[in-house]
């Protein structure tokens, strides 16, 4: 039950009700230019928009469709919108003005009528709109054939079956040779909504299509050019040449103004790169690349986030883009902290031994600003940066020790934990510093610092004098400590005891954890660890000491980079969501259908070599026949059309949902184009491959928030010669 | 590839406006305004809200971008594999075209002329969230503008040079061949306008951003070719739609129909020439500062020279002093060839204990001399932490940092002579570390 509040609301508008119902009656007489009734209109908008229920109103506003004004017509249109699909029984009282409308000699209303109807999902509306539509797609007028073409998309998303069998799609087909770029520009906005849909039919170009949209770029809008470009990633190249040849019409519009343009853009270049072989072509569109995304940071904090976010994609992919531009993700003080975020993170990937120092010293400068979060971050870089550079090593370090001796709890706690990694990245070298660090002992509060600090007095307790009384001194609130501390000291007690067995101190200490590990302690993990190490000790303690203090393996933090072939195919989303959050959009958002590479003759060995497939997934078995007019085309772009039209068209496969495979795999023309169906390609390729099945299992940890570089162990030797050369 | 739709909320959060989300659940704008606030009261400062905010309590994930505007935020909802930069571009584009109708932005304009703003949206963004017409030249002629309403509305004639009639509204728009332009504009008089505004910006200043605003008021489809004396100092550039790019990069001229009104032509970045032995672009100004921390506080004393021959205006430093500043007291002087009076004209401090700023003002710099800023602040906490870097910020009329030049302007196509303008005009905005 409402309230008593909303008992009111409600009286309130019935009475509303009332009053503009009366107002519209006294509006039919004597009227002047209708200025009565366009007041009374505007208010009961204004009541729509702000939410309240006009409905009642439904057949006293639908009386005002026939006035010939066009705000008005305008405003019952609005209306109409609104209400239109909650009075499935009255309907049909607009349905005649509705096909007047249609054909109205005012292209506007024309327009009006056709985008109106196409919001009322009713059977009567849909089923009046069909006719109509199919001769406003072919109407004289190019603002109803851009309206037109952008309807078809909503009557598909009602039905897809049912537009396929009334042929909609190979009208709209027919729109991309259309002499007008704004309805080229829709009609493919329009196929590819279609397309894009997991239920939808493929929307593939052939070169020739492609070419023809890329002459209507330069008369479109810019949406009309965001359209274009983006529709490029569904022309699979054939030859080298035509991807080369399409990168050089395409580069210009690196110099549009607006950014969604210029990153559009960019997400082309990157797909027609994978299909070209000319690396000084390559070198030359990398290094083109650079200076517009450095100018979209001079837009406002938003755009820069959502650059900054691609920027750091592009740059694991390309890592020529952007090679000397590290100073242009210098932070601004006033800098919102998601960018600053997002600038510290590029400017740690784009380090280099040549500009280590300046980065450096920039960090150092952020690690004395006054946001917390910010400066923790700018602290955790500088380790990193220690672990990535080395010949900077030194310099982070003494930096670590400057911060350290700041006495900011969490400064000095941050550079404990770097310290860690530090330690295990170059062992042996820095270990003269433990001092330094055991005198902040007292400072350190949060776990992951504590823990830190126990590895560092237990892995070097040979080389740290007083480490027995240190540690004695940690282990006295052991029972209180969270996890991961407890686990961290009961390793470093047994390295202590390993290290100096002699020693009667030792002794106790390490006989007192692990009873208390063992019997006063919940956590199976620390449990089974202190059984463990007991056993070990008690049976046979040289076997113990091989195993505790086994040599670790080296760390390094270049191994997070992102597979190859997921990299691949994120970079096909450039600028969207997907981008944003660093995650393929078919794996959050429903109802995406996913991209991915598409094997061609052009696409380079590089790329094929971590090439990952894409399901689609399986629908009911259902077959469609077409009774539209123009043939459904192969992709060979040289092959003869056979209709009475010269000039091709794009290839829509109309898809017979019998046969999954043929969807994405028209041709098969190497006989391997490995893009059908759920197949893995023919590659005889094996590391990256087998990744392919879940290329975004490790992207969750990869990716999730900031730094990813959480240092890992080298895993093998290294990484794969080929796939080091990035510039294919 | 589209917005799900907008939403205006009131500075309190609460929904002004928002298109008609026909498509979608009742509670879908209502969810992402909920998520929004919730981010927003969640925030410890302001500014601190990432752009793009993820709601994914739907069945279907979604998004918001929200960009603020007068204290007002506009919010695009997007679903799907979208790219929020076409959002944040639409927003900037939308924002835009309500500067243009209305002059201010503001919650009182927006509901007084809510129902233009309405057409607006329609026209701008389709419910399935296709944006269409943003160009402010077409839109013109499908959605009048408030002043044009009430003109057409007091005049008998409702056609004046220049102005299509409601009537005729609607065609001139769509049968333009150009996009951008209407067609059959009439001037009695005709000209265009060309500002070239230069920002310097960057940490102790080394990018210098440059923009060539126009006002064209021309007659006819003119088509328009602009040259300049030493082109090079421009690059990154990135141009308005109607500019010519193929014309650009073989003979760096700017060959273009422009727009009826306002509009951005060109904007671009200015580096000096590699053979030059400095590579960054000179302060025009030169800063001392002598900061003392002690405890509970510190003093500091801030010395601005010019470096400019020309007269620098509305300079402003500020400072940010800590979370924990409570106080400020300062003594302003100036040295060297002071001609005028010590006085407010000079400049002025202030210390706001809500941003926790200190700010210093100087209306009029002249070339020579410096000026001096002395003080001390308090804080609550005995090893305060101030910003380690100033905000400084200045004007220079008529100067610019490229000395871009004009050569010339020539009109073909239309007979008529044509007015024209160009005026420099140079700022900066950067980041002074101590």
């Amino acid at each position: 039950m409402s309230t008593q509040q909303g008992q009111d609301a409600k009286f309130f508008q019935r009475g509303k009700i009332e009053e503009f119902r009366a107002e519209l009656q006294a509006a039919e007489a004597k009227d002047k230019k209708h200025q009565k009734r366009k007041t009374v209109l505007k208010k009961i908008v204004a009541n729509i928009t702000m939410g309240n229920d006009m409905s009642p109103l439904f057949h006293d506003v639908i009386q005002c469709i026939g006035t010939p004004l066009l705000e008005i017509k305008k405003m019952v249109y609005l209306f109409l919108v609104s209400y239109g699909r909650s009075k499935p029984d009255q309907i049909h009282l607009v349905i005649p003005s509705f096909l007047q409308d249609c054909n109205d000699r005012n292209p506007l209303i024309r327009a009006l009528a056709i985008r109106t109807m196409s919001y009322i999902p009713i059977p009567v509306v849909t089923e009046a709109l069909s006719d109509q539509l199919r001769h406003c797609l072919k109407d004289r007028d190019p603002y109803v054939r851009k309206t037109a073409a952008i309807c078809v998309a909503k009557v598909y998303t009602a039905d897809p079956r049912k537009a396929e069998r009334k042929g909609f799609v190979e009208l709209l087909r027919d729109m991309l040779i259309d002499e007008n770029a704004t309805v080229v520009a829709n009609a493919v906005a329009a196929l590819s909504e279609i397309g894009d849909r997991q239920d939808g039919v493929i929307f593939k170009l052939n070169l020739t299509i492609a070419n023809k949209l890329l002459g209507a770029l330069g008369e479109s809008s810019e949406w009309g050019q965001i359209y274009i470009l983006d529709s490029l990633l569904r022309y699979v190249p054939e030859q080298h040449a035509d991807a080369e040849m399409m990168a050089e019409r395409v580069i210009v519009q690196l110099q549009h103004a607006n950014s969604a343009v210029v990153l559009t853009t960019i997400k082309a270049l990157l797909y027609l790169m994978n299909y070209m072989s000319d690396r000084r072509l390559i070198d030359y569109i990398c290094r083109k690349m650079g200076p517009p995304l450095v100018t979209l940071l001079s837009s406002g904090p938003e755009v820069q986030y959502v650059a900054l976010r691609n920027i750091l994609l592009i740059i694991q992919r390309r890592p020529t883009v952007l090679k000397n531009d590290v100073k242009a993700f210098f932070c601004k003080y006033n800098d919102p902290i998601y960018v600053k975020l997002a600038k510290l993170e590029i400017m740690y990937r784009l380090a280099r031994e040549e500009n280590a120092r300046e980065v450096l010293a920039e960090l150092e400068e952020y690690a004395s600003e006054v946001d917390v979060d910010f400066v923790r971050k700018a602290v955790r870089s500088i380790g990193r940066l220690a672990i990535k550079v080395e010949p900077a090593a030194d310099k982070c370090i003494e930096s670590l020790l400057k911060l350290i001796e700041t006495k900011v709890t969490y400064v000095v706690q941050e550079a404990v934990i770097v310290t860690k990694d530090i330690f295990r990245r170059y062992p042996g070298k820095y270990e003269g510093i433990i001092p330094k660090l055991c005198e902040n002992l007292d400072a350190l509060d949060e776990p992951e610092a504590k823990a830190a600090m126990v590895w560092i007095l237990g892995q070097f307790a040979d080389k740290i004098d007083n480490a027995d009384e240190l540690l004695d001194d940690l282990v006295y609130s052991f029972l209180d400590e969270p996890a991961d501390v407890q686990l961290a000291l009961l390793t470093a007690v047994v390295k202590l005891f390993i290290y100096k067995s002699q020693s009667e101190v030792t002794k106790a200490l390490v006989h007192k954890v692990l009873k208390w590990a063992t019997e006063d302690i919940d956590n199976p993990d620390l449990r089974d660890r202190g059984f463990m190490y007991w056993r070990m000790l008690a049976m046979n303690p040289a076997v113990a000491a091989e195993i505790v203090l086994a040599d670790k393996p080296a760390i390094t933090t270049d191994s997070d980079r992102m597979d190859r072939g997921a990299l691949d195919q994120l970079l096909l989303h450039t600028g969207t969501l997907g981008s944003i959050y660093h995650k393929n959009p078919e794996t959050f958002i429903r109802n995406a259908a996913g991209r991915a590479l598409i094997d061609s003759p052009a696409l380079n060995a590089n790329s094929r070599a971590v090439l990952v497939t894409l399901a689609r997934p399986q629908l009911p078995p259902m077959t469609i026949s077409v009774s539209g007019p123009g043939p459904v085309e192969p992709t060979r772009p040289s092959q003869p059309s056979g209709a009475a039209n010269n000039v091709p068209l794009p290839t829509i496969m109309e898809s017979s949902r019998s046969d999954e495979r043929d969807l994405l795999d028209v041709e098969g023309d190497d006989g391997a184009g490995g893009d059908s169906g759920d197949g893995y390609p023919d590659g005889d390729d094996d590391g990256p491959v087998t990744k392919a099945a879940d290329p975004y299992a490790s992207l969750g940890g990869a990716f999730g928030g900031y730094v990813t570089d959480v240092p890992q162990p080298v895993v093998g030797g290294g990484r794969g010669g080929d796939l080091d050369d990035l510039l294919f | 590839m589209a917005i799900d739709g907008l939403i205006i909320l009131d500075p309190a959060g609460r929904p002004i406006i928002q298109s008609s989300y026909t498509t979608y659940p009742a509670a879908y704008p209502l969810l992402h305004i909920e998520a929004l606030n919730n981010a927003l009261a969640k925030a410890p400062r302001e500014g601190s809200v990432d752009p793009v905010i993820y709601v994914g309590e739907l069945s279907c994930s979604s998004a918001c971008c929200h960009v603020e505007v007068g204290g007002m935020r506009f919010v695009a909802t997007i679903s799907g594999d979208v790219d929020p930069l076409i959002a944040f571009a639409f927003l900037d584009a939308f924002i835009e075209i309500l500067h243009d109708y209305f002059g201010i932005v503001s919650v009182a304009t927006l509901k007084d002329n809510f129902d233009i703003v309405y057409q607006l949206l329609e026209e701008t963004l389709d419910s399935s969230g296709h944006p269409l017409t943003t160009s402010p030249n077409a839109l013109s002629d499908i959605v009048l503008s408030p002043s044009l309403i009430s003109k057409l509305l007091a005049s008998v004639s409702p056609a004046t040079p220049g102005v299509p009639s409601a009537r005729q509204g609607g065609y001139g728009a769509f049968t333009s061949p150009i996009p951008w332009r209407k067609a059959g504009v009439r001037h009695n008089h005709n000209e265009i306008l060309f500002d070239v505004v230069e920002e310097m910006r960057g940490i102790v200043g080394n990018n210098v951003f440059g923009k060539i605003e126009s006002n064209a008021k021309l007659s006819g489809t003119p088509d328009l070719t602009l040259t300049f004396t030493n082109p090079n100092v421009m690059t990154e550039c990135a141009f308005h739609p109607c500019v010519r790019l193929q014309k650009w990069t073989r003979d760096n001229a700017l060959s273009f129909v422009p727009p009826e009104g306002r509009f951005v032509l060109a904007e671009y970045q200015y580096r000096p020439p590699q053979s030059a032995l400095i590579s960054n672009v000179p302060i025009p100004l030169s800063l001392k500062a002598n900061m003392d921390m002690g405890e509970f506080g510190g003093t500091f004393a801030l010395t601005l020279t010019s470096r400019l021959i020309k007269v620098m205006e509305n300079l402003e430093l500020i400072f940010y002093l800590g979370e924990d500043a409570t106080s400020a007291q300062c003594t302003l002087s100036s040295a060297g060839s002071s001609v005028g009076s010590v006085g407010s004209a000079d400049g002025s401090w202030a210390f706001n204990s809500r941003t926790k700023t200190l700010r210093w003002e100087i209306l009029n710099m002249r070339s020579s001399g410096s000026w001096i800023l002395r003080g001390s602040w308090t804080s609550k906490i005995k090893a305060p932490r101030p910003a380690h870097a100033f905000q400084i910020r200045f004007e220079i009329p008529s100067y610019s940092f490229s000395s871009l030049k004009v050569d010339q302007l020539r009109l073909s196509s239309e007979t008529y002579k044509m007015y024209k303008g160009v005026r420099m005009r140079s700022k900066g905005s950067i980041e002074w570390r101590w």
